[in-house]
């Protein structure tokens, strides 16, 4: 008798506990629904959003996102012949920031009115500057007739030997591309992607769990920024590597090359904004220019949006300002500059 | 064992478990806490056994202000300051005073005096416990029935929510707009100073849930600490709803034996006044708290100046505007409370009531919490006569259970870990 009502007890919280888990993941659909990664080795990126599918982000600022059936985050528009490709890490991909508002779209928009995909957006959260760089070779073979490539990213912070990292490329293998590694997927694979989209609030809380293991890591600081490391690169081989990689990514290609960097910022206690750099741009600006690759500095613009229009180009008002990624504001100095550029 | 036997092992074990868990924040610490519990035990020892009410005063004055001087030695003089040491003298000075005021028919047995100072649900941030109330207690523990049980667990879930998912993430745009008032506008520091008074009782009220919830699963009853201090319409009736455990033990021990409100009014006016600049001076040494503790000082007498004699209710248009108007004059007075410095305080208010230009950012948070703020501000105001509507639904109903694990769930979805140390464990 008394185990029956044990067991009855229990049946009836686990009742309970399955109904709140599905009121709570019905809930997660409303802001918090990510589109499924999957990964790959040969490709332009190092991995793709499941093609044709929606996903939606409400953790920092707001967005639906539409996935197009290559497995990147574009809007849904047919492909022109003239296209750029915009490569890049989160910033790019920009799942923060609604659909229309991004730097792609909005250079889109202003350089063609056909109604076409123009700038197609390959960016791919993790894909940073050196791993954009390594899947060089990958862009190129899936993307042959691009105009010219952007390649964005919100820091310079690469020491000589991340530059001559950046050379091994991954690879291009025209089997790894969205549509045929579908086409691979085993009905294993399929149901378990399924399973996940079916319960966005397991991922939510996986993604909380690792916030909360990063949080407890990063107690004690990061010295990315350390002067004199920075300094004894510059008095090192740091010139020369940089020339080698640039020389490098040009012998790749005879597109254009825009390489578009937008620094971090910090709002100082005087009400000042300062840009956190390692002053690599100097060396970026001439070497780049020597190798005939467009170097688009974001500084400027960002420092003036602040002095005069007190626009701070990083954080959303469900984060922090100054803090993650860049916003609606930035995408759009973004998009202005490099209209300037390529017009 | 007997039942004597039993109960002393339990007592033991009891206070071992407090010391571990002290230890945890501040294992040097430690000592000055079990020092202050053995100060206090001997200091009433001596009360008691001492003949005479007159000399039963002397005694205690004398070992109560040896540890104020204590608690002000670490707050004012010493670079560190022990955890909750702010809140334990509070505590081993009511036993003193109670053993002055003849509240023990016999002293208490030494073990129970040091569970009472070192209890470590309410060590950190209290709430402040009374020695009468408590020390009664630790020998007739109540038995943890089903209903005790779901208070409890209501308490400790609600308590954590408040905490990780509602304070914490509000920490984030606070911490943010405060490092840097200058660069925002006068908007945004306002809205942030809202925020701000969203988090400090979400915070607050957090821990002081979750204490009490651990408290009551050992078998303790606690008092609430908060009841929606935010629907006070006056500042007198705010410190009966903030922070209660700290307002009562500033009446009963500072403000009665200084005379009350007996003694003509301009001796209360002082009274009042002294009690708040004793309570901003206990929240921290710089002038920003004792500009806090006068300004709600001045805004008690002005209140009572304005209200003289009047006893009727006024009405209810007149209430919700009032309301308002105790919620700025709160959250105004937060700022200093807030802001590390003199200078800043300056330039937040400045830009605030100079409509500054600057960055523009509204914490969509702020919204969303407040709106849930004032709707159960509402449930109260309509169901439970401005009281906390929040009772722990029974655990029989599968709805309440739903409920329950919906709030567990919420808190892991919704936790935000940034800074997530508890405001008020630093004074």
């Amino acid at each position: 008798m008394h185990g029956l009502y044990i067991l009855k007890k229990l049946f009836g919280w686990l009742a309970a506990a399955v109904i709140a888990a599905a009121i709570c993941n019905l809930s997660c659909f409303l802001f918090y629904d990510p589109c499924q990664e999957l990964t790959r080795t040969k490709g332009s990126t190092t991995g793709y959003l499941l093609p044709d599918s929606h996903g939606v982000y409400g953790l920092e600022g707001y967005c639906r996102a539409s996935v197009d059936s290559f497995g990147y985050v574009n809007r849904p528009l047919e492909r022109s012949d003239e296209y750029y490709v915009a490569a890049g890490a989160s910033h790019t991909e920009g799942l923060f920031i609604p659909e229309g508002l991004r730097y792609t779209d909005l250079l889109n928009d202003m350089l063609y009115d056909d109604g076409k995909l123009h700038i197609i957006n390959i960016g791919k959260s993790g894909n940073y500057y050196s791993v954009v760089l390594q899947h060089l070779d990958g862009i190129l073979g899936e993307f042959p007739d691009a105009k010219g490539l952007i390649i964005e990213t919100d820091s310079l912070c690469y020491d000589t030997k991340a530059l001559y990292d950046s050379m091994a490329q991954a690879g291009y293998d025209p089997g790894e591309t969205a549509a045929s590694l579908m086409s691979d997927l085993t009905s294993r694979q399929k149901l378990v992607i399924k399973a996940k989209q079916a319960l966005p609030l397991l991922r939510l809380i996986r993604k909380q769990y690792f916030t909360y293991m990063e949080a407890d890591e990063e107690e004690g600081g990061s010295d990315i920024l350390d002067p004199a490391f920075w300094q004894s690169e510059y008095n090192g081989d740091f010139e020369t590597a940089l020339d080698d990689l640039m020389k490098f990514i040009r012998s790749r290609t005879d597109k254009q090359i825009i390489i578009l960097y937008h620094p971090a910022v910090a709002i100082e206690a005087d009400g000042s904004m300062k840009v956190l750099t390692n002053n690599a741009e100097p060396y970026y600006e001439k070497i780049c220019r020597a190798n005939d690759i467009d170097f688009v500095d974001m500084t400027d613009a960002f420092m003036c949006a602040y002095e005069e229009d007190h626009v701070i180009p990083y954080g959303f008002c469900n984060t922090a300002p100054g803090q993650g990624h860049v916003n609606r504001a930035a995408h759009k100095m973004m998009a202005d500059k490099l209209y300037e550029v390529i017009r | 064992m007997n039942g004597s036997g039993r109960r002393m092992v339990t007592k033991a074990a009891l206070l071992l478990v407090c010391y571990a868990f002290y230890a945890i924040f501040d294992l040097r610490g430690l000592i000055i806490l079990i020092a202050v519990s053995l100060f206090s035990y001997a200091s009433g020892r001596f009360i008691i056994s001492s003949p005479g009410i007159q000399r039963k005063r002397i005694a205690a004055a004398l070992f109560a202000s040896a540890l104020v001087g204590v608690l002000c030695f670490f707050k004012y003089v010493s670079s560190s300051l022990p955890v909750g040491i702010s809140f334990y003298m509070l505590m081993a000075i009511s036993f003193i005073i109670d053993c002055m005021r003849g509240e023990f028919e016999e002293l208490p047995d030494v073990i129970d005096v040091l569970i009472f100072v070192s209890f470590f649900p309410t060590i950190l941030s209290g709430p402040i416990l009374k020695a009468k109330d408590f020390i009664p207690q630790i020998n007739e523990r109540k038995r943890l029935d089903n209903a005790r049980l779901t208070r409890a667990l209501w308490l400790i879930a609600i308590g954590l929510f408040m905490k990780l998912a509602m304070a914490d993430r509000l920490s984030l745009a606070v911490d943010t707009v405060y490092a840097a008032p200058a660069a925002y506008s006068g908007a945004t520091l306002f809205m942030t100073s809202v925020a701000y008074s969203l988090q400090l009782f979400f915070d607050f009220a957090g821990y002081s849930n979750i204490a009490i919830g651990a408290a009551c699963f050992l078998g303790f009853d606690i008092p609430a600490n908060f009841n929606l201090p935010y629907m006070a319409t006056n500042p007198s009736e705010f410190w009966s709803r903030w922070h209660i455990s700290l307002s009562s033990w500033l009446r009963d021990y500072v403000y009665i034996p200084l005379g009350g409100n007996r003694k003509g009014s301009v001796r209360t006016y002082m009274n009042i006044m002294l009690v708040m600049t004793v309570s901003g001076l206990w929240h921290g040494n710089t002038v920003n708290f004792l500009l806090w503790g006068i300004g709600h000082g001045i805004g008690q007498l002005i209140y009572r100046i304005v209200r003289g004699t009047r006893k009727d209710a006024p009405a209810k248009a007149v209430r919700i505007l009032s309301m308002i108007l105790n919620f700025l004059f709160v959250n105004f007075l937060w700022i200093p409370f807030r802001c590390p410095t003199l200078s800043d305080t300056w330039t937040v208010i400045r830009r605030i009531f100079t409509f500054a230009e600057g960055a523009s950012y509204f914490y969509v948070y702020t919204f969303i919490f407040g709106f849930i703020l004032l709707a159960v501000q509402f449930m109260g105001a309509k169901r439970h006569k401005g009281n906390d509507p929040l009772r722990p639904l029974p655990f029989d109903r599968l709805y309440a259970r739903v409920i329950f694990c919906m709030l567990i769930i919420a808190t892991a979805m919704f936790a935000y870990f940034g800074n997530g140390a508890f405001i008020y464990s630093q004074f």
